[in-house]
């Protein structure tokens, strides 16, 4: 509980050849703690997400995750430094269609041995630990495990997602708008199942979505729009 | 491992296009082993057809042309050698043996030769083996018939079954010696040459069948002479086809072709077969090459087959790609997930090519030696086979790179996001 799991920190970043994009005084995501993030679509979003996964580096200040700055790892180790500690939840589409549920829920702990790891010494198996999580999240029919991803639903596909990025216990879970396909009462129910699964292992969440409804069920809410000084710079403007 | 699972899951979703990319490739490998195969095969074939022969010697003509008469019973002659000729030949002092052959009648299709009890004795194939009867004996009747091993296997013939012979070298034959059949009395041991296709009869059985004829046909009403009559007759060959010549001392070999090629008793060619195969190769070393550049042009254009139908998944599969980055996988991970998609596509094609070409060499082999008088040998790929198969998987491997190397970058640029 020592460490905050993000912080940022006087964070800029732009595009090649563009204005910058986000420029971030101070954020900072304590262990355990579920964030609501509300950005609308074209508001750096997506940017920062891939600034939080190492994918791209800050063109000034520091971002830290676990206390680590990403700046000073190389890209390998900023690959497997998002791979041992983040789980990522997308918008849709999420799953690999050509691998079984099951398979796509392990598909972390095949990259990182961290992860692999830590689902071990819980389960006897990887596909134990897959099964228990799916369970969790109301995918216990053998059935259902056995049918093709792409015939399930799409609050089914988020749950297998949700346990995908959940598997081997991260310390960081990252949700990119996972409930905007799905209708407003699967939506609450999602998110507690996920809450309470992110309680279990032990997890924070980011959860970012322009959805302002949901921000009531977090511990705290902010908007991207006030954090990023870049784009009340912009509106100025 | 892992991802070499990986790629083959992600190959199976999108099996259609997998499946004809790999078809292509198989192919193409089939048309490059098939080309090689039958090249260096019928090399081998032509060069163990005959053995121990110092000259062969026919009525002037090319001396390939002798060659594919005489010996691979391919072609025919076109002109005959005096029955004196090989007398005075046969009894020179520097020949030790001597082979005559007569050709131009048929049995079903498979050539008969007529010739002597020498052919039995000295005739030589492969690495210096002799001909050896598997059932029976050589001919001893007037009417007896020596059969090579494929005729007896697959027309069914035993000892002591009678043959009808026919006139003419097709497989229909509308003149045949129905009134003197002859009785099979020795089958021969499998030899992978023309021989194992061939009917031997002796030369004066040749003679007889053909006592009666006058002009090309055969005489009609009073004039005929059965087969019992023409026992009686002196059945001393006229003419023969060709003849083979082993000499005392191989020495002399040029001295002897050149003494026959300026006997005055009528115009021959002596050629030496070793010789006479060279000319026969450097003639088809041309078609050779262009066979072999034209196959592996077809093997490239199967390997482009396939770049194409990766590189034109790339674009739909850039959220499978954002997936597998953000699960963990590294953008060398992408590389090489893509790199191994196409080399279990190539894997795969030569494979299926491999397995292709024998197949097709299984069902050819019998129909290669009944028109072209070729063995093909049903053997084991060589080290020559495996290095071209190895050149063709480093090639799609280097070509695999290329869309690898696209992939990489643009997970490079996509990172996480998921773009459609």
């Amino acid at each position: 509980m020592t460490q905050p799991v993000i912080q940022l920190h006087d964070m800029t970043y732009a595009w090649p050849g563009q204005p910058t994009l986000l420029d971030i005084h101070e954020f900072t995501l304590q262990a355990g703690e579920k964030v609501f993030l509300k950005g609308p679509s074209g508001s750096g979003k997506t940017t920062l997400l891939g600034l939080l996964g190492g994918v791209y580096l800050p063109a000034s200040g520091h971002i830290r995750l676990l206390g680590q700055d990403l700046a000073r790892l190389s890209s390998v180790r900023r690959d497997r430094f998002r791979a041992d500690h983040t789980g990522y939840i997308f918008q849709m589409f999420n799953l690999l269609p050509y691998l079984s549920l099951v398979d796509n829920v392990i598909l972390p702990c095949r990259f990182s041995r961290i992860r692999r790891q830590r689902a071990l010494a819980r389960h006897p198996s990887l596909e134990q630990a897959a099964c228990e999580l799916l369970a969790h999240l109301g995918l216990a029919d053998p059935a259902l495990l056995r049918r093709p991803v792409t015939e399930l639903s799409i609050g089914q596909q988020q749950r297998v997602a949700s346990a995908r990025a959940l598997i081997g216990s991260p310390e960081l879970v990252i949700a990119d708008e996972p409930t905007s396909a799905l209708d407003a009462d699967s939506r609450e129910a999602f998110l507690k199942l996920l809450f309470a699964e992110c309680q279990a292992a032990g997890s924070s969440l980011l959860f970012v979505s322009h959805d302002a409804s949901l921000e009531r069920l977090f511990d705290r809410g902010l908007s991207l729009q006030q954090l990023n000084r870049a784009a009340s710079a912009q509106e100025v403007i | 491992m892992h991802l070499l699972r990986l790629a083959l899951k992600s190959l199976g979703n999108r099996r259609f296009s997998a499946i004809l990319t790999v078809l292509a490739i198989a192919l193409s490998v089939t048309l490059l082993l098939a080309v090689e195969k039958v090249r260096t095969e019928a090399r081998a074939s032509f060069a163990n057809t005959v053995s121990g022969t110092d000259l062969i010697v026919g009525a002037r003509s090319g001396s390939v042309q002798l060659l594919l008469y005489s010996v691979f019973r391919i072609g025919s002659a076109t002109n005959n050698i005096r029955w004196d000729s090989f007398e005075h030949f046969a009894e020179h002092p520097r020949v030790a043996w001597a082979i005559p052959v007569s050709l131009g009648d048929s049995h079903r299709g498979f050539p008969v030769m007529g010739t002597n009890h020498s052919y039995f004795e000295h005739f030589r194939y492969g690495r210096s083996q002799a001909l050896q009867l598997s059932q029976g004996q050589a001919f001893d009747d007037l009417y007896d018939a020596v059969l090579g091993a494929d005729i007896a296997r697959e027309l069914n013939y035993r000892l002591g079954d009678e043959i009808v012979l026919a006139h003419g070298t097709g497989a229909v034959s509308f003149v045949d010696h129905a009134d003197k059949p002859f009785r099979v009395s020795g089958i021969l041991e499998r030899t992978g040459t023309p021989v194992d296709r061939t009917v031997h009869i002796s030369l004066e059985g040749m003679e007889a069948l053909h006592v009666d004829w006058q002009q090309g046909m055969p005489a009609r009403g009073s004039a005929r002479i059965d087969a019992e009559q023409a026992r009686e007759l002196d059945l001393t060959p006229k003419a023969i086809t060709a003849m083979l010549l082993g000499l005392n001392n191989r020495i002399s070999t040029f001295a002897v072709q050149r003494e026959i090629n300026q006997y005055r008793g009528e115009p021959l060619l002596a050629i030496l077969p070793g010789v006479a195969l060279q000319e026969l190769w450097s003639l088809l070393g041309v078609a050779e090459k262009a066979l072999f550049i034209v196959s592996v042009f077809v093997v490239l254009t199967g390997l482009v087959g396939m770049l194409t139908a990766i590189l034109s998944s790339l674009n739909e599969r850039r959220r499978e790609m954002a997936i597998l980055r953000s699960v963990g996988a590294k953008p060398r991970h992408i590389f090489g997930l893509l790199l191994l998609e196409a080399a279990s596509l190539a894997l795969s094609g030569i494979l299926l090519g491999l397995g292709l070409m024998y197949l097709g060499l299984w069902i050819g082999q019998p129909l290669i030696l009944a028109h072209y008088g070729l063995f093909i040998q049903i053997t084991p790929p060589g080290l020559y086979e495996w290095q071209l198969l190895g050149a063709i998987l480093c090639a799609s491997i280097l070509m695999g790179s290329v869309p690898a190397w696209r992939a990489y970058r643009q997970s490079l640029v996509d990172g996480l996001s998921i773009r459609t």
